[in-house]
């Protein structure tokens, strides 16, 4: 059983560009879910009924069903309510965004929370309106807060952008199949993404680490 | 003064409960402009809560206040409490600036968010206000990085950063260092000389003999006295207020 390292420099341009659709997809999750995720956590503070309890509706249903099934919804069943279908890239960067910003909502809450009641009133003493106390006081102090759990929260996203597997979308995983079956050298193949995914997550933990200690 | 008396904030059968405690009691009290009022009293007796109500940052159930001609119960809810609250500085018992701004940006948020100042007359505002507290040096510290003195300065720059007409101080220097307390007050001394209006909640009673010009002494959600220095400390009508006056006196 001889390794053949080879087939990955052959098959570059197929990973490669697998590759790049999973940093699409996780780029474009992370940069809708993480202001959704802000506004779904203010949602769950608020005092109005009206947004609370909606926003508290979402969050623990997306939460309480798998990621798999979310996909499944936006791809399948919504053009099915809809009548149009809108491909494989938007369907799985839907899904994701309506999927992890619960992640990060529960998260940033527990960040808003955290700030000091005095430090809110001291922002309003000064003639600060609710609107300026949230994005300059609440949203800056809150966020920092947890950093670290936001990281750690990004890199399960990017694992979790292997998901987007089950529709057909041509991300790194789905790549390394489509090149599995034309050179059957799954040891070479799945050993290779394996690492990446390794290195890019070992990578972002450490940063994560990192923010911690620099925080405490 | 040699002004004329004119009443600034009118305090006005002010009832509030927490739950089915009660934390103010009617209460009624005017603070004519330009004077220096020290609020004492045990702990607990609804001295925070009573300049909570003045600003809106607490609501209350009856009565009303109304600050220099504006009814507090009717611009709560509008946005015209922003404008209320501008004008009215308050500086907290654990200082509580902003932890992610320095010292200089705490003073300035404000009156760049609300007058919309430039960025460089703000600074050059805030430098001002961090001299006028005597601690220029550090307005680029984190308030991490700050003794609690200087922490509480720029607690007192950032509150007449708006050019208030009134400040508000809620037992600013409960909790500092000893050697730190004297700092504070004698900032706090300065700026009732330049006739800002001061309501000041405070155990220091040195500070009420020779800054103030009326005491009020609460207990219990309510005022039981309300009198000019002199007579309260001389003289002071109630009964709860000497048993207090010699009990506090002694350690003047």
């Amino acid at each position: 059983m001889g390794l053949d390292l080879s087939v990955i420099a052959r098959n570059s341009n197929v990973l490669w560009g697998g590759f790049l659709t999973t940093l699409k997809l996780f780029g474009i999750a992370f940069a809708g879910g993480l202001p959704l995720g802000i506004l779904l956590g203010l949602g769950r503070l608020s005092s109005k009924k009206w947004i609370y309890y909606p926003v508290s509706a979402y969050i623990n249903f997306i939460r309480n069903v798998p990621l798999l099934m979310v996909v499944f919804w936006i791809y399948f069943a919504l053009p099915i309510v809809t009548g149009h279908n809108i491909g494989r890239l938007p369907s799985a960067v839907i899904a994701f965004i309506v999927f992890e910003a619960t992640y990060f909502g529960e998260i940033i809450r527990a960040g808003f929370q955290s700030v000091k009641k005095g430090e809110m009133q001291a922002a309003y003493s000064t003639g600060l309106t609710y609107t300026q106390v949230t994005r300059y006081i609440l949203i800056p102090i809150g966020l920092r807060r947890v950093i670290p759990s936001l990281m750690t929260q990004t890199i399960v996203i990017f694992q979790d952008t292997s998901l987007a597997y089950v529709i057909g979308l041509r991300e790194f995983v789905r790549a390394s199949t489509v090149v599995n079956a034309r050179e059957v050298r799954s040891l070479e193949i799945f050993g290779f993404v394996a690492l990446v995914y390794l290195v890019i997550c070992l990578a972002g933990s450490t940063i994560s680490n990192r923010l911690e200690e620099e925080g405490e | 003064m040699a002004n004329e008396k004119e009443t600034l904030i009118k305090i006005d059968e002010v009832g509030k409960w927490y739950e089915d405690v009660q934390a103010l009691d009617g209460i009624s009290m005017e603070i004519d402009r330009k004077d220096v009022v020290v609020i004492c009293g045990p702990s607990g007796c609804g001295k925070s809560t009573l300049l909570r109500c003045i600003n809106g940052l607490e609501e209350f159930e009856e009565g009303d206040v109304i600050v220099d001609g504006v009814s507090v119960r009717e611009v709560r809810g509008t946005k015209n409490i922003y404008k209320l609250r501008s004008k009215i500085g308050m500086v907290f018992q654990h200082f509580e600036l902003y932890p992610h701004l320095t010292a200089l940006e705490n003073v300035t948020l404000a009156p760049k968010k609300v007058f919309n100042m430039s960025k460089k007359e703000a600074r050059q505002k805030g430098m001002e206000l961090l001299e006028r507290v005597g601690i220029p040096e550090q307005a680029d510290q984190k308030p991490g990085e700050l003794s609690g003195g200087q922490q509480q300065r720029v607690g007192i720059a950032r509150a007449i950063a708006m050019d208030p007409q009134t400040i508000m101080f809620d037992e600013p220097t409960s909790a500092l260092d000893p050697e730190m307390i004297r700092d504070v007050l004698e900032v706090m001394a300065d700026l009732a000389k330049e006739g800002l209006t001061m309501i000041v909640v405070t155990h220091e009673m040195g500070f009420a003999k020779e800054v103030a010009d009326e005491i009020a002494f609460m207990e219990n959600g309510n005022i039981v006295e309300h009198n000019d220095v002199e007579t309260f400390f001389k003289n002071p009508e109630s009964e709860r207020a000497k048993e207090f006056v010699d009990r506090v006196l002694v350690h003047i």
